[in-house]
């Protein structure tokens, strides 16, 4: 699993979207395995479609994504919940109105109550991490899930410029 | 999944019994890494009962899927009134027993919840249920606080 990981850096997201596997601890898997031993205990799957629906994650990855003049869009029409997963010391510093922190709390809410085709768009610093959340969010059933493409800096840089973009030290 | 243990699921989660941390627990158990939030922690309290010592009331917080959530939930009632003996004879799938069969790419669910459990009541750290590679929730779910420097 190790060396799949190497060779297609979005492969995690790609088997929990779309068999729930890797995603916490209690759907994990050992970097030691091999494709066959995780496909042989998550209800025998095809080794090969597996491997399918990895070589495909990138385009997926595309299909989640939506440029900072979408989001605004959608948020103007009050059509979107914007989950920021970034630390509070960031949304402290800097943060879009109307955006919410993810924690634990949330996040078992979310899952608990939140209806399934709700639209979900997770926001991060700079994009590189939001996909993971998005396809946490979509290996649990939830079917409109996006990433703001580029996090909050490329909403700054497009969208309002009078939010600092930062770094991180 | 089937359709009458997706149900169940969902109703476990969306009424979780004994989720949060317990003041004046007897013993805690941990399963996974609190750094990275990807964990199991199980608190657990005793009371005399007809001269056995057994398990008045189990809680517990959880970061993971939403089937572990809803196997702690189950657990933690199924547990209830239990010895520390007979809780630790319980496997995960009979901790899960309430909501039914889990499918076999679920049942590190419920290994989760009885590797928490275990730990609790016997003190011992949790034997590695899992994964040693990072899972998603690893990348997402507990960034590392860094400091903010702005742009000027």
């Amino acid at each position: 699993m190790a060396d799949l990981l190497t060779a297609y850096p979005g492969a995690q997201r790609a088997l929990f979207r779309a068999y729930h596997i890797g995603g916490c601890a209690s759907c994990g898997f050992r970097p030691d395995e091999t494709v066959a031993e995780v496909c042989l205990r998550n209800d025998n799957l095809n080794p090969a479609e597996v491997l399918d629906t990895v070589r495909t994650a990138w385009e997926q990855d595309q299909k989640m994504l939506l440029s900072p003049g979408e989001l605004k869009a959608q948020l103007d029409a009050g059509a979107t919940e914007v989950l920021d997963i970034r630390t509070a010391e960031e949304r402290e510093a800097v943060r879009i109105e109307g955006t919410r922190h993810f924690d634990q709390s949330l996040m078992q809410e979310i899952l608990a109550s939140w209806p399934k085709d709700r639209l979900l768009v997770i926001l991060d610093h700079t994009g590189t991490r939001s996909l993971d959340a998005a396809a946490y969010f979509a290996g649990h059933g939830f079917t409109n899930v996006k990433c703001l493409r580029g996090g909050i800096d490329a909403w700054s840089d497009e969208i309002d410029p009078s939010l600092p973009r930062y770094t991180l030290e | 999944m089937n359709d009458d243990l997706e149900s169940k699921i969902q109703a476990a989660l969306q009424n979780p019994q004994n989720v949060g941390e317990m003041e004046g627990a007897d013993a805690v158990g941990t399963v996974g890494s609190e750094n990275c939030g990807d964990m199991l922690r199980m608190w657990v309290k005793f009371k005399e009962e007809n001269g056995r010592k057994v398990i008045d009331k189990a809680t517990f917080q959880t970061f993971g899927c939403q089937t572990a959530i809803a196997v702690a939930s189950v657990a933690t009632e199924l547990i209830r009134g239990k010895t520390a003996g007979e809780a630790l004879a319980l496997s995960g799938e009979e901790l899960a027993a309430p909501l039914g069969s889990l499918p076999p790419m679920k049942i590190h669910c419920a290994q989760l919840v009885e590797g928490a459990l275990k730990s609790a009541l016997t003190g011992e750290a949790a034997p590695n249920q899992g994964p040693v590679a990072p899972t998603l929730m690893d990348q997402f779910a507990a960034p590392q606080a860094k400091k903010v420097v702005l742009k000027k």
